[in-house]
């Protein structure tokens, strides 16, 4: 593992790691890279590199952090990138796994009854998924962005006590992975049940790094400025 | 098993990569590599991990960052020298090693930070089958019953209860109540007529 910088080939980021590659997308950077470097690419895309570092260094190192001179970026950037990564969710992700799941209920012949219950529990992780996502995108970053431009504090409004809930999605995902790995009787295609399981196993990476997201960059951002205000309204 | 991560800390990318791909060679561990000390910072909130630092002899990490790493995890300096004169462990490291070392004396410094790192680990989880009475909490657990009522139907304390629901979700790794649901039914503890699907699962 290393830590990206600006002058690092954009090829190289992919080639390290290539989960990688749908979260370059949401900056609008697709392929045929050529020689370029992150700085190059940036500027030509119009992204600020600090807060691509930043997102890209957290996603590949599982115990990076941004440092404080990393986090100088408008939070208002980072939110988009949010809401885009809640819609590749909702229009790829969700229906990619729910496609894989369909396939392998379909190669049942007999004794399915245990497959129908994980998709009904699929069914129940999605619609608490959804919903959270939904949270976040109707109530929490409304209440960030309107910080950010307002500057001013509401009463009893805090991004604490908004911090909620990633964990209770993210342990439903995983009992769904260790329900169908330890216990589910292999009444199905194998390669059919493989694909649905890999989809799952890299959504989960993908959750729990864009939960990191959220709390090492985001809620930290948000904290600052209401620290800051709490200052000034203090004076 | 503990999470381990290395890190190698050195200005030489010859040195850095050189050292990786030995360590890579026999270990399958974590491995970063950093080519300036503050570059550390970013890692200072790790823990629970088995941390092996291997630095060039004579720097040393900003201060509150080892402090954080060593509180919170089992963590481990080696100093990295360029000369051969060895006088016993350098002050402020855990271990020393040297650029002319050969694998084998890499290897086995390794070896030795694993076994004084599993030492003291506390002791594993036993991973066995569900006894009777985790089943019962299982099958109460499915039925939507609390905490409370679990323990007056089986007569037993609620402490009783939590420690039950603890060993099961360590056995099982299973948290969730819906996840426990499915479980208590593809085991036949349950049958799917006893419970409502739409609201428990």
């Amino acid at each position: 593992m290393k830590i990206f910088d600006k002058e690092n080939k954009i090829s190289s980021l992919v080639s390290t790691n290539s989960n990688l590659l749908p979260v370059i997308n949401r900056f609008g950077i697709q392929l045929g890279f050529k020689e370029k470097t992150i700085a190059e690419i940036c500027a030509e895309k119009n992204v600020n590199p600090d807060f691509f570092l930043a997102i890209v260094n957290t996603y590949t190192n599982e115990n990076y952090f941004p440092e404080e001179e990393l986090l100088e970026f408008s939070p208002l950037l980072l939110i988009d990138y949010l809401k885009t990564t809640h819609k590749y969710y909702n229009e790829y992700v969700l229906p990619k796994i729910e496609r894989l799941l369909d396939a392998v209920m379909k190669t049942c012949r007999e004794n399915c009854s245990s497959l129908k219950m994980i998709s009904t529990f699929y069914q129940k992780f999605k619609v608490e998924l959804h919903i959270h996502l939904t949270q976040e995108d109707e109530k929490v970053f409304p209440y960030i962005i309107d910080l950010y431009h307002n500057r001013r504090l509401t009463e009893g409004k805090t991004i604490g006590a908004y911090e909620d809930e990633h964990t209770s999605v993210e342990e439903k995902l995983s009992d769904l992975k260790n329900l169908a790995i330890k216990y589910l009787e292999p009444t199905y295609d194998s390669n059919a049940m493989n694909e649905f399981l890999q989809t799952l196993f890299q959504f989960e990476k993908d959750l729990y790094d864009h939960a990191r997201i959220e709390d090492l960059i985001l809620v930290k951002q948000v904290m600052r400025i209401e620290e800051s205000l709490k200052t000034n309204a203090a004076r | 098993m503990m999470e381990e991560n290395v890190f190698i800390l050195h200005p030489s990318e010859i040195i850095r990569k050189g050292l990786a791909l030995i360590l890579q060679e026999y270990f399958k561990m974590e491995i970063t590599q950093l080519s300036s000390i503050n570059d550390l910072n970013s890692f200072a909130a790790i823990s629970n991990n088995l941390i092996i630092v291997i630095i060039q002899k004579g720097l040393v990490l900003p201060e509150e960052t080892e402090e954080r790493l060593r509180k919170n995890n089992q963590f481990n300096m080696v100093s990295l020298s360029a000369s051969t004169d060895m006088e016993g462990v350098t002050e402020g490291y855990d271990y020393d090693l040297n650029v002319l070392a050969s694998n084998l004396e890499i290897q086995k410094l390794i070896q030795v930070i694993r076994k004084s790192a599993s030492k003291s680990k506390a002791a594993t989880v036993e991973n066995g089958d569900l006894t009777q009475r985790e089943k019962d909490v299982i099958r109460q657990i499915a039925l939507g019953l609390s905490n409370k009522e679990m323990a007056d139907k089986l007569n037993i304390s609620i402490h009783t209860v939590i420690s039950h629901r603890k060993n099961i979700t360590e056995k099982l790794n299973i948290k969730s109540i819906s996840g426990l649901t499915v479980y208590a039914i593809m085991n036949n503890l349950l049958d799917i007529s006893d419970i409502n699907p739409e609201e428990l699962i």
